[in-house]
């Protein structure tokens, strides 16, 4: 049991640490990279539980990465495995930006970085939509579903409402929901 | 002292922000009152945040304090900003397990699954607009939109993992931009 922990932690770690290098776009992609390594290939989480650790490493302060990568850890591995998932995904962007600081005069207005950064940018969405694709199913399991997912792109699209206030609607809806159709199966 | 100054100072810019964009008013108006940087600057480090992995705060945080105090003002700002996921994050962790099997749990993360789903399809809508944009035709960039209609097939139908999407789309980038 002792050495399946370890064995967790030390796979946490690394593969964080390789989501940490590549989390472009505000980091969501690392949604996408949890999904693929930790609920398609090794079935530690569901996709139910990707989704709740999104919402809820977006909606309390901090980094959502960082956040998200802690609640993942825990869930995974428990405090050691928190604690290496927030290390790996922070280390690389934490190596790679002081780098970038001191040669930032060279690369700021340099052609070929800009072209490249076009390119990986232009990757990002693609790269959300991915994760989106696979989640959708475990997010959406009623009409009910589909009203408060439409209620949240239109608040975070077209209001400054931040997004706690959302998540929290989110859940006071679904428990009058769920209360309601509850109510009603018994009656 | 400049290394606990730093570490106060994203340490509040952590617990008070909540990722992504909604940090750089906070970020701005905490080094403008110290002096650290001038407001093009904060400018410029959007802007490598862009070009570099990792969540913007973060970014902020380890750019401010290498240019203010060198790696270990790096380490001390850094540190500051990840605060809040080993405490509040780590509580709420603590949370979720412990009440994953209740039943008003279960209710209320039905009701914020899809606020989920809501929140992505929104970060899509806004990272389309600030990584389409172009000047040519309708004002959007056709190699963006080139690139990215190769990624999502790479992605989607070839099953590619996202380090190696990144890759090809820098090499599409620099042979087309």
């Amino acid at each position: 049991m002792k050495s399946e922990r370890s064995r967790r932690v030390l796979d946490i770690f690394v593969n964080f640490f390789r989501f940490g290098c590549f989390t472009f776009g505000g980091g969501w992609s690392i949604v996408a990279q949890i999904q693929k390594e930790y609920v398609e290939k090794k079935r530690w989480i569901t996709d139910e539980e990707l989704l709740d650790f999104t919402s809820v490493g977006r909606s309390i302060p901090g980094l959502m990465v960082g956040n998200a990568s802690v609640l993942f850890g825990y869930q995974a591995a428990g405090i050691p495995g928190a604690l290496v998932a927030l290390l790996g995904v922070v280390l690389p962007p934490f190596l790679i930006m002081i780098a970038v600081t001191f040669i930032y005069g060279m690369v700021k207005d340099n052609v070929y970085v800009a072209r490249a950064m076009m390119g990986v940018r232009a990757a990002v969405v693609p790269i959300i939509v991915s994760a989106l694709v696979k989640l959708f199913k475990a997010g959406m399991k009623d009409a009910f579903c589909y009203i408060i997912a439409l209620a949240a792109l239109a608040l975070c699209l077209f209001t400054p409402i931040s997004n706690v206030l959302i998540v929290l609607l989110g859940a006071a809806a679904g428990l009058i929901y769920m209360e309601v159709k509850e109510r009603h199966a018994v009656s | 002292m400049l290394y606990l100054e730093l570490f106060l100072s994203f340490l509040l810019i952590g617990f008070t922000s909540f990722g992504g964009m909604s940090m750089i008013p906070l970020i701005n108006e905490q080094m403008l009152s110290h002096g650290w940087m001038t407001t093009q600057e904060v400018a410029d480090i959007v802007a490598i945040a862009e070009m570099t992995p990792g969540p913007l705060g973060l970014n902020c945080a380890t750019f401010a304090g290498t240019r203010t105090g060198g790696i270990l003002g790096a380490v001390s700002a850094s540190l500051g900003v990840v605060i809040p996921s080993l405490t509040v994050a780590m509580l709420a962790a603590v949370f979720l397990t412990r009440f994953k099997e209740s039943k008003l749990m279960g209710h209320a993360l039905f009701g914020i699954r899809p606020v989920c789903i809501g929140m992505i399809a929104a970060i899509i809508v806004t990272q389309c607009e600030s990584n389409y944009a172009g000047t040519l035709l309708f004002g959007v960039s056709w190699q963006a939109i080139l690139i990215g209609i190769v990624a999502l097939v790479l992605l989607m139908r070839f099953k590619w993992s996202v380090p190696r999407t990144i890759a090809v789309a820098a090499a599409l980038g620099l042979i087309l931009g």
